[in-house]
């Protein structure tokens, strides 16, 4: 429940904001909720604190040391097309988690606090035994840590684990030391140290061999708490011949401050396996003066280790008030493929720096990049993205596309792709294109009835088909929503 | 003045140099030069951890000890008589003008050909005027190396409302028995209001085991409704730096046609800045690399839109065979007020050697919606088909690949419009087909 004082600002806010005919982002209420937060601050007591919280073992304590004794080596990195305030890392808490009664994690979901329950129900991810989604198992974490995880047992009869990656510590530390990293080393970027070393949860996969995942596995990820970041980890490993399809959803209360969310996601495909991941983020994007906000900074990577492997991303970023993330695929073994189908919208004053990074390794390995920007009010969209053909990558080929569409006159899009063939044999494609709404295609749609919006909404919708489609039907329709919400009001 | 512990430590008798270029010429270019080699020496060569830079090494430079030519004696005057048309031929030797080798007559009516030394005393107003335009503290280090030293050069202006028939052909040859030489060739164009010129730079060399560092700096400042068809072509000595820029200014309604041509040298770099300030204003930037063994070829073009209604055109293609490596990097900028921009950009790359790498970097920076911006790059080998189906025609694999290479080339030199210049170009690329056999 939310308080009912906080019930009418929220209320009195979407009604003010509503009248300058934007509709307002509705994710943004605050769940008043007991929580147990560390104080803040980062150094190596903090991170002992962090473990014994997670009751990790000692090995555990041991890594995430050895990642924050690399961070403070590092220096933040500054060159993406934005500017940004600097973050005071001390200034955070890096680790908060709702007051569970007797002071320990519910072992279900019947133990759970209601309140957080209806957070989870008015975000449209219904939890309790009756009302979940058909079809999609959903582990829900609500600042740092897993609240709980639905259809576990239904996905046991076929041997998948799905659970928060701080029991996956805990119950299965032999696949968590062989593949925590493995994609994503502590020294990748200061990013990727950092999260190493306070990672709270996220969650873990692992399809055994053989197994097509019955159900689409699913996480949803709340901020909650002020002074806070939340840095989750995933790690999903398919084995030989797996399949399974990920899905992720994010959101924030608005905040005037930043919140800084710093995550890893790392995926493991092996021989014959198949990784599906999408994303639709929807992070609160801060004001129309580009106050408050979270800041993604998100690793993303996939390694394609063995053989006739594939994974593929997709990704629709809606929210952020900064997004700088390269979802990458390390395609490996031989006969891989890699995908990449983003649709980055950006308005008011968010920065979007994102892309994607295809590494070539094994032969004949294919990759395929479509992105799509759309930017409004005075944002800016940048695509960043590397392709990479090594010198063992013989017969690789490439295709890329990226479109970038402008709405308005104040925003800006850029496109910085890199292309680095090492291998003659390769062939590669690029192609990319940067227009205007077409004027000819509105009057037309305009001619036949629809309102200006409506036109445009349509345009865009179609702009960006090829990458709905990639999505599953919830997600597609969520995310098409989610766009013509964003852009409503921005054009005319 | 400078210390002498913070001279160019790769050119020989760094100081004496200097002294000598600050002898008798006028305070402003002292200034410039000054204003330069500082900034030169502020920048230092470029590493890789520079982005403009990333995929191009020039840190051999550091080894190099180079001197600066005194004497602009050829050594292989036969081949040039051979290679030189009945155009108006200016001809530089290790950055000397050779009047003897040049063309002696009459100019066209309108045209003013000086030497760099004559324009910095009688064309001070035309060149002070477009160089103050250019920031001096941002310049690239390369441009300043050059403005730092070059001493000779061409001055080349066509007056208001004039068209030049005749192609002017400005050549630069190293020819050298002695050590490595550094030469710095320096280029000045400027078409008055309404003039139309054509003019094609060649860098050659017929020594192809001569080692030096070629650092060439060319500027064009093109007046309203000007129309420039401007070449560079480059066939230096395949153990030779060419590190050169080209830098366009066009003024409304103006039109640049350039075309760049490198097969020769270890190493080249072309940087090409076009900034389109008017309205109206097209540019066409066509370019082609033929590299081979250990050659490395980097093309670095630049398109600032400042002003609405201008147009841009790119085509960049290579052949890359051994192992060759080929960088190319465009960029293209819109600013807020560039509305209607019409951008487009293509890099196409033939690859025929097996070790062979290619970066390239097509960017987009646009900042005002109604654009139409796009671009692409391809990299591929030969179509097998078309391969296949030649050698069934009984014509042998090897000729097949001639050919094919061929189409490929010639559908870019045929967008060079002046016959002259073609034949130019194809005279270079001979050694590149003949490679193939």
């Amino acid at each position: 429940m939310v308080k009912a004082s906080e019930e009418k600002l929220l209320n009195e806010k979407t009604i003010e904001e509503n009248s300058l005919s934007r509709r307002d982002y509705k994710y943004g209420f605050v769940t008043d909720i007991e929580t147990e937060r560390i104080p803040n601050g980062l150094n190596e007591d903090i991170i002992a604190l962090i473990a014994e919280k997670k009751n990790e073992p000692q090995w555990m304590l041991e890594w995430r040391l050895k990642a924050y004794r690399h961070w403070t080596k590092m220096k933040e990195p500054h060159w993406p097309n934005f500017h940004y305030d600097p973050i005071d890392y001390q200034a955070l808490s890096y680790y908060t988690s709702p007051k569970w009664k007797k002071d320990q994690q519910p072992k279900n979901l019947d133990e759970v606090d209601p309140e957080l329950l209806k957070t989870f129900e008015r975000l449209g991810i219904p939890l309790t035994e009756q009302k979940r989604l058909s079809g999609v198992a959903v582990d829900a974490v609500f600042d740092s840590v897993s609240v709980g995880t639905t259809h576990q047992s239904e996905l046991e009869k076929v041997g998948v684990i799905f659970c928060s990656v701080s029991e996956a510590v805990r119950s299965h530390p032999e696949l968590i030391k062989k593949y925590l990293g493995s994609v994503v080393p502590y020294t990748d970027n200061f990013f990727a140290a950092l999260n190493s070393a306070v990672f709270s949860d996220g969650s873990f996969c692992y399809i055994p061999k053989g197994v097509r995942c019955p159900l689409d596995l699913s996480t949803y990820f709340r901020i909650n708490a002020a002074e806070t970041g939340q840095f989750e980890r995933t790690l999903i490993i398919a084995e030989e011949g797996s399949y399974v399809s990920y899905l992720e959803g994010c959101t924030a209360p608005m905040r005037e401050q930043n919140q800084l969310h710093a995550a890893v996601v790392e995926l493991v495909a092996l021989d014959n396996a198949e990784i599906k991941y999408s994303t639709v983020q929807n992070w609160y994007a801060g004001d129309k003066q580009g106050i408050g906000g979270i800041y993604n900074f998100v690793t993303k990577r996939g390694k394609c280790l063995g053989h006739h492997s594939k994974i593929s991303w997709t990704q629709v970023e809606a929210g952020s008030a900064i997004t700088w993330k390269y979802p990458s695929v390390i395609l490996q073994g031989d006969d891989s493929i890699g995908k990449f189908y983003s649709v980055a919208l950006t308005n008011n004053r968010m920065r979007a720096d994102t892309g994607t990074k295809m590494i070539h390794i094994g032969k004949n390995t294919k990759s395929t990049i479509i992105s799509k920007g759309i930017s409004t009010d005075e944002s800016n969209n940048n695509y960043r993205g590397l392709v990479k053909v090594l010198p063992s990558a013989n017969n690789a080929r490439n295709f890329s596309q990226c479109d970038s569409m402008l709405v308005g006159n104040k925003c800006s899009a850029n496109t910085f792709p890199y292309i680095e063939v090492k291998n003659s044999t390769a062939t590669l494609e690029h192609e990319a294109s940067t227009s205007k709404i077409n004027a000819d295609q509105i009057f037309y749609l305009q001619s036949r009835g629809l309102d200006l919006e409506g036109a445009i909404s349509l345009i865009i919708n179609g702009f960006c088909k090829e990458v709905f489609k990639e999505l599953p039907l919830e997600f597609a329709v969520e995310a098409v929503k989610l766009l013509e919400m964003k852009l409503e009001g921005s054009v005319g | 003045m400078i210390a002498p512990k913070e001279t160019i430590h790769f050119i020989k008798d760094f100081d004496s140099t200097q002294n000598r270029l600050q002898s008798e010429d006028p305070s402003w270019i002292k200034n410039l030069r000054k204003a330069s080699l500082n900034r030169f020496l502020e920048c230092g060569i470029p590493t890789s951890k520079d982005e403009e830079w990333k995929y191009t090494n020039v840190s051999a430079l550091n080894d190099l000890t180079l001197a600066i030519a005194h004497s602009g004696s050829i050594l292989e005057n036969n081949q040039l008589q051979k290679f030189l048309g009945p155009e108006i031929n200016l001809v530089f030797v290790n950055g000397k003008f050779v009047k003897e080798l040049s063309y002696a007559g009459i100019p066209a009516k309108g045209l003013t050909i000086r030497s760099w030394q004559q324009a910095i005393e009688n064309d001070e107003k035309i060149i002070e005027q477009l160089l103050k335009k250019y920031d001096l503290q941002a310049q690239k280090p390369f441009v300043a190396l050059n403005q730092s030293l070059a001493q000779e050069g061409i001055f080349v202006d066509v007056a208001a409302n004039t068209a030049i028939p005749s192609l002017i052909h400005v050549v630069h040859i190293t020819s050298s028995h002695a050590g490595a030489l550094f030469t710095t060739p320096r280029c000045f164009i400027h078409l008055g209001k309404s003039s139309e010129a054509s003019i094609v730079e060649t860098h050659i060399c017929f020594n192809k085991d001569l080692s030096y560092f070629s650092n060439p700096l060319t500027d064009v400042y093109l007046d309203e409704n000007a129309i420039l068809h401007y070449s560079k072509a480059q066939s230096e000595s395949l153990k030779a730096y060419h590190i050169g820029t080209t830098r366009v200014w066009q003024e409304r309604n103006s039109s640049y046609y350039g075309f760049s041509l490198s097969v020769g040298a270890a190493l080249t770099r072309h940087d090409l800045d076009i900034i389109l300030n008017g309205e109206g204003c097209h540019s066409t930037l066509n370019g082609l690399y033929a590299v081979d063994k250990a050659q490395h070829v980097d093309n670095h073009t630049s398109v600032d839109h400042r002003f609405p209604n201008c147009t841009s055109n790119q085509l960049y293609k290579g052949i890359l065979n051994g192992d060759a490596r080929a960088v190319f990097n465009g960029k293209i900028f819109v600013r807020p007020i560039a509305q209607l921009t019409n951008s487009y950009q293509l890099n196409k790359n033939l690859v025929l050697g097996h070790n062979c790498r290619i970066d390239t970097k097509p960017q987009l920076e646009i900042f005002a919606d109604d654009v139409k911006c796009t671009h692409g790059a391809t990299i591929g080998q030969l179509n097998e088909d078309e391969l296949f189906y030649l050698q069934t025609r009984a014509i042998p694999k090897k000729r097949a690949v001639i050919m094919l290479s061929h189409g490929f080339v010639d559908d870019i030199i045929n967008k060079v419009q002046n016959p002259a210049v073609q034949n130019i170009f194809n005279s270079l690329l001979v050694p590149v087909f003949q490679a193939l056999e």
